[in-house]
C-alpha cells in the first residue's frame, strides 16, 4: 500500500514536473509570437503613417525664361525636362495631345540608372571579347595537353593548357558578374539577338562550370599515370560545346551583320 | 424712301455680317494626327537599324490664316525589333529624362492643301532644339484626310548626343527620320 502510494506521488510529480516544463517551453513562445505580431503591425502601421505623410516642399527654382513667359517650373531633376515642354510660341502644348505632366515628366533618377546600366554592360561586352582570346587559346593548347605516347612526366604543354583555361574561366565569371549586377529597367521579355544570347547562357554557364572540373579530374588521371576515362573523358567535348555556345552568343547580340564601309 | 434704304441696308449687312462671320469660323481651325508611322535610320558600317514608332500624337490650331503644328512621340514606342538596342538607344538620347521627342511648325492656312508642303521644324529631343529649315514634305489629299510623307535630315551631332559605338566604330551622325502621316482637320 505504501509503495503504491510513492508510486503515486511519483507519478504526480513527474506529471507536475511536466505540466510546468510545458508551460514554461509554450508561453514565451506564445508571448513572443505575440510581441513579434503587435511589432509587426507597429511596423505595418508607421510604414503607412510614413508612406501617408506628405512630402516635404521642395524650393521653387524659376529660370529667367520661365520669368520672361511668366510661367513657374518646379524643381530638381525635372527642371530641364519642365523647360522643354514649354511650347516657344502660342501653338499648341503637350497638354492639347491629351498628355499630362506626369506623361511627360521625365526621371533624371531613371535616367542615372539607365547610364549605370549601359556602363555596365558596357564593360560586359568589352570583357566578353577579350574573354575570347584565352578561350580560344585553350582550345588550341587544348591540342597539347594529353600525353604524347604514354609520355605522361612531360607537363609544360598542359601546364599552359591549365593556366589558359583557368584565365578564360576567371575572365568568364568577370564577364558575367557584370550582366548580372547591372540594374534590370525593363520587365518586358527580350526580343531580337540578345533573346538568343540569353539562352545561349544555359548552354555555356554550365560549360564554364563542368569544362574545369572535368579538366582537374582528367590532369588528376593523368598525373597518376592513368588514361583519362570516366566522365573526365567528356572535359573535351564539353569544352568545345562551351566554346561554341560561347561564340554563338556573341554573334546573336551583333546580328545581323551587314559589313559596309 | 428712308424706309426702303433702311430696309436695303439690313438686307445687304445681315448677309454680309453672316459670310464674314463663316470665314471666321473657318479659319479658326483644328487639326488632329489620326495614323503616324515614324521610323528613323541608323548607319553602322556593320549595322543598319531601322526603328518605327506608331504613337506619334498631333494636333495643329489655325488662327490668322496661320496654322501651328505639334507633334510628339515618345522616344520608348520606337521599336528596332531588339529591345536591348531600344533601351540602348533610349539611355543614350536621354529619353528617360526628356521622355518626348516634339516637332512643332508653322503653316499658312491657305497652304494646306498644297501637293508639297514646306516646313521649318523645331525639334525638341534629348534635352536639346534643333532647327530644320525648309523641310519638304509631299502631301495627297484624299477627301478630309491630309496623307503626309517626307524625310526629316536630322543628325545625332544636332541633338549633342553621343554617338553610341560597337566594336570601338561610332554610328554615322546622320539619323533621317521618314515620316508618313495622316491628319484630317476637325
Amino acid at each position: 500500500m505504501e509503495i503504491q502510494g510513492r508510486t503515486w506521488a511519483g507519478v504526480t510529480r513527474v506529471l507536475i514536473g511536466g505540466l510546468c516544463f510545458t508551460i514554461l517551453c509554450a508561453v514565451p513562445g506564445r508571448l513572443a509570437a505575440q510581441i513579434s505580431q503587435q511589432q509587426g503591425i507597429q511596423v505595418a502601421s508607421s510604414k503607412a503613417e510614413t508612406l501617408t505623410l506628405p512630402d516635404a516642399p521642395l524650393p521653387v527654382v524659376v529660370t529667367k525664361s520661365a520669368l520672361n513667359r511668366g510661367n513657374t517650373l518646379s524643381s530638381g531633376s525635372s527642371l530641364l525636362t519642365h523647360a522643354q515642354n514649354q511650347p516657344p510660341s502660342n501653338g499648341p502644348s503637350l497638354s492639347d495631345l491629351g498628355l499630362s505632366p506626369a506623361d511627360t515628366e521625365g526621371s533624371a533618377a531613371r535616367q542615372a540608372l539607365m547610364d549605370r546600366r549601359t556602363h555596365m554592360l558596357k564593360i560586359h561586352q568589352r570583357l566578353g571579347l577579350i574573354t575570347v582570346i584565352p578561350v580560344a587559346a585553350a582550345c588550341i593548347s587544348s591540342a597539347g595537353a594529353p600525353p604524347e605516347k604514354g609520355n605522361y612526366s612531360d607537363t609544360t604543354s598542359r601546364d599552359i593548357h591549365v593556366a589558359l583555361g583557368a584565365t578564360a574561366v576567371a575572365m568568364y565569371a568577370a564577364t558575367a558578374s557584370y550582366a548580372i549586377r547591372a540594374p534590370r529597367v525593363s520587365h518586358e521579355p527580350a526580343r531580337g539577338g540578345v533573346k538568343w544570347h540569353k539562352y545561349l547562357i544555359y548552354i555555356h554557364a554550365p560549360g564554364m562550370v563542368l569544362t574545369p572540373i572535368l579538366g582537374a579530374m582528367a590532369y588528376n588521371q593523368i598525373s597518376s599515370g592513368q588514361k583519362v576515362h570516366g566522365i573526365a573523358s567528356a572535359h573535351g567535348a564539353v569544352a568545345a560545346a562551351t566554346a561554341a555556345s560561347y561564340g554563338a552568343a556573341i554573334l546573336a547580340v551583333s546580328w545581323p551583320i551587314h559589313i559596309k564601309f | 424712301m428712308n424706309k426702303f434704304s433702311l430696309f436695303a441696308t439690313l438686307l445687304l449687312t445681315v448677309p454680309a455680317y453672316t459670310l464674314l462671320n463663316a470665314q471666321a469660323s473657318a479659319s479658326d481651325q483644328t487639326w488632329k494626327l489620326d495614323q503616324s508611322t515614324l521610323t528613323y535610320h541608323m548607319s553602322h558600317p556593320m549595322h543598319e537599324v531601322d526603328g518605327t514608332s506608331h504613337a506619334a500624337l498631333g494636333t495643329g490650331k489655325c488662327h490668322a490664316g496661320q496654322c501651328d503644328f505639334l507633334v510628339a512621340v515618345a522616344v520608348k514606342s520606337f521599336d528596332s525589333g531588339d529591345s536591348n538596342r531600344d533601351l540602348h538607344m533610349i539611355q543614350t538620347t536621354r529619353g528617360a529624362q526628356f521622355p518626348y521627342v516634339q516637332v512643332r511648325f508653322r503653316l499658312s492656312q491657305a497652304s494646306l492643301n498644297a501637293s508639297t508642303l514646306d516646313c521649318d521644324l523645331e525639334v525638341q529631343f534629348a534635352g536639346n532644339t534643333a532647327n530644320y529649315s525648309h523641310v519638304t514634305f509631299q502631301q495627297t489629299v484624299q477627301g478630309a484626310s491630309h496623307h503626309i510623307t517626307g524625310v526629316v535630315p536630322s543628325t545625332v551631332s544636332d541633338f549633342k548626343i553621343d554617338p553610341p559605338t560597337f566594336l570601338t566604330i561610332p554610328i554615322k551622325n546622320a539619323i533621317p527620320v521618314r515620316v508618313d502621316m495622316v491628319w484630317h482637320a476637325e
